[in-house]
Formats: structure tokens, sequence, C-alpha cells
């Protein structure tokens, strides 16, 4: 858009220039043309014109005429330089006014952008974390669960097992180290609690 | 009058002592036979005797040089190795003797006067024995105890069950 005004207000200076350039040329031929006219007062007229203004005073007037164009000129091209001068100072400011909107305006859906992309994360986490979670409670019902049999299993297998563990570990360790003697009162009780069952197998046996 | 009945010592205490008395005995008897029909004149050596039928002897007041007396120890002794009851006992350890004596007076008081007893070993049972009769096995070792108060040691070592709690009582 920048640049269209800028051809714009080129095209308009251009113009301008072109309209000066013709103008005094349509008066230069339109003082030219005066003079072909066949009135004799017409032509003392135009002998007095022709005197006062004669060659040099042409030359003089065309010397002014160009000075003075000149002047214009120079004037309207000052005038174009400080035009464009602004122009081009407000073409700036305008361009950096519109690359700064343009940039804000980028940073905001960028910005925008990173808020949509940081919520979905975020939303993403949170699944993530809730997923987790429910894994994590599911897996710690099936581990105090696992847990809780593995202590029943162990438990019913000790006290399956304890008591037998216990009598061998024991025959083991002092077993040997009863002396006979002191269990004499033992077997005598034994055999004295059997006595009737063994006379019997004794009396009737083959 | 009837004669009285052998009384066996309680060293003699299994068929191996009667073979060895029975064995004793009968060369006893070659020996004072052998004795009866010496040379006048040859140095005479008498037989030596072992503790175990010397105490057989001195219980019975048996004289060895009447051969009646060595007639009816030898049918006694014959007799009591055919019928006599025999209970393999099996222990942990080797029985001392003294420990076998007791055994023996108490098996003679009161399971048979002829009681005989051959023993063997079995380091598993940790205490106590394994009586073998005829026909039957009585296990009196410790681990056949253990064994049979097994729920008992079961009930020692499982806690017990937390009691019920009481019920409330709401005043008004």
């Amino acid at each position: 858009m920048t640049i269209w005004w800028l051809v714009l207000i080129l095209a308009a200076l251009g113009s301008a220039g072109l309209a000066f350039i013709w103008l005094a040329v349509h008066v230069t031929n339109a003082g030219d043309k005066g003079t072909d006219a066949g009135d004799p007062l017409e032509d003392a007229a135009d002998k007095d014109v022709e005197h006062i203004f004669n060659n040099e005073f042409r030359e003089e007037l065309r010397n002014r005429g160009r000075l003075h164009f000149e002047k214009i000129i120079g004037e309207n091209a000052m005038f174009l330089q400080q035009d464009l001068r602004l122009t081009t100072s407000q073409l700036n400011e305008y361009m950096k006014t519109e690359i700064t909107n343009k940039l804000k305006e980028e940073f905001a859906k960028y910005e925008e952008s990173i808020m949509d992309a940081k919520q979905l994360a975020i939303e993403s986490i949170q699944k993530t974390n809730t997923a987790i979670d429910e894994q994590r409670q599911i897996m710690g019902q099936q581990l105090q669960k696992q847990l809780l049999e593995e202590k029943q299993r162990i438990l019913t297998h000790f006290e399956t097992n304890t008591a037998d563990i216990i009598n061998h570990y024991v025959l083991a360790a002092i077993g040997n180290q009863i002396d006979l003697s002191d269990q004499l009162e033992y077997i005598l009780g034994e055999l004295e609690a059997n006595k009737q069952a063994i006379i019997e197998d004794i009396q009737h046996g083959a | 009058m009837a004669p009285e009945p052998l009384k066996l010592p309680v060293s003699v205490t299994s068929p191996t002592d009667l073979n060895r008395l029975l064995r004793e005995l009968t060369t006893i008897d070659e020996q004072l036979l052998q004795l009866r029909v010496r040379q006048p004149g040859t140095e005479v050596k008498l037989p030596k005797t072992s503790q175990l039928l010397d105490q057989t002897v001195i219980l019975n007041g048996l004289n060895l040089l009447q051969p009646a007396d060595r007639l009816r120890l030898g049918q006694i002794l014959r007799a009591v190795q055919q019928r006599a009851p025999v209970l393999h006992l099996s222990f942990s350890a080797d029985p001392s003797p003294e420990f076998m004596a007791k055994l023996i007076t108490w098996l003679r008081q009161h399971i048979h006067p002829f009681a005989m007893v051959t023993t063997g070993l079995q380091f598993n049972i940790g205490a106590g024995c394994i009586a073998r009769t005829t026909n039957r096995s009585f296990d009196f070792s410790l681990s056949q105890n253990f064994a049979r108060n097994r729920q008992l040691l079961v009930d020692r070592l499982t806690p017990p069950a937390p009691a019920a709690a009481p019920p409330e009582v709401t005043t008004p």
C-alpha cells in the first residue's frame, strides 16, 4: 500500500512538471503567432511592439522567463524535495507503525498459538497425570491384593510347616545331647502306658 | 517239691547272651567230661567261667560241678531261648549297661520274667525309643511325641484371634 502511495505522489509531481513545460512552450508560440496580422495600425503597433519587444528584449524576457522558470523549478524542486522528505519520513513512520502493528499482530498470534499449545500441553499432561494416577491406584490395589495373598500363603505355609521345622530343628539340635539315662523315666513311662498292648502281643503273637 | 524257676540276671539281656551261656555251658560240660577220663597224674586245667555264667549260677544256687545242675541249667536255658519274648528296642545312641539293666529289670517285672531285648540305633528319633514286638511297633520317640502334639505347638505359635469388641453401652 505504501509503494502505491509513493508511485502516486511521484506521478503527481511529474504531471505538475510537464504542465509547467507545456505552458511555457504554449505562451512562447502564442507570442510568435500574433506578429502575423495585416492591419497597418496593427503593423505600426507591431512595429512599435517590434521596436519595444525587439529581439534583445525578447531575449531578455526569455532569459527572465528562463530564470523565473528555473526559479520556479528550483522552488518546486525544493518543495518537492521537502515534500519528498516529509513523505519519506511519513512513509518511514507509516512503515514503522505498520511494521510495529504487524509485528504486534504476529506476536499476538504467536502468543496465542503458544498459549493454545501450552493449554493443549497442560490438558495433555493433566490427562496423563489422571491416567497415571488411575493406573497407580489400580496397581496399588493389585499389589496390595497380591501382598495379602502372598502373606496369607506364607502364613499358611508357615503354620503348616513350622511345627515340622521346629521339631526337626529340636531333634537335630538336642536329640543327641540327651543322655539315655535321662530318658529312662520317659521310656519306662511310655512302656508302662503301653504295657497291656505289649503283653497281649507277646502272649498272642506268633 | 517242684524245682524253683530259673532266675536270669539282668546282665543277660539278649538271645545272644543266652546263646553265649549255652555255648559256655556246653564247653564246661565237655571239659568236665574229659577230666573224668584223664590219665592219672596229668595236669588238671579247670574250665573258666564268664561273669555272665557266674551270675546266673550264683543267682540260681547251682553248682556246675554237679552234672544234674548243669543238665538242668542247659534245659532251662534252651527252653528260655525258645520261648522268651524278644523286644527290639531302637535308641538314638548306644545304651549303657546300667541303662539296660534298669530297663531289663522293669521289663521282667512288668512284661515277662524272661523278656529279652535286642537293641538297634536310629539317629533320627532324637530321644526315646522305638519298641518292636512280634507283631507290633510302638514309637516312643521324641519325634513321634512332637508329631502327636503338633497342633499344640501350632496353637502356641499362632497369635490368638482378636476378641470381638464389646457392644457399646449408650447412656441416656
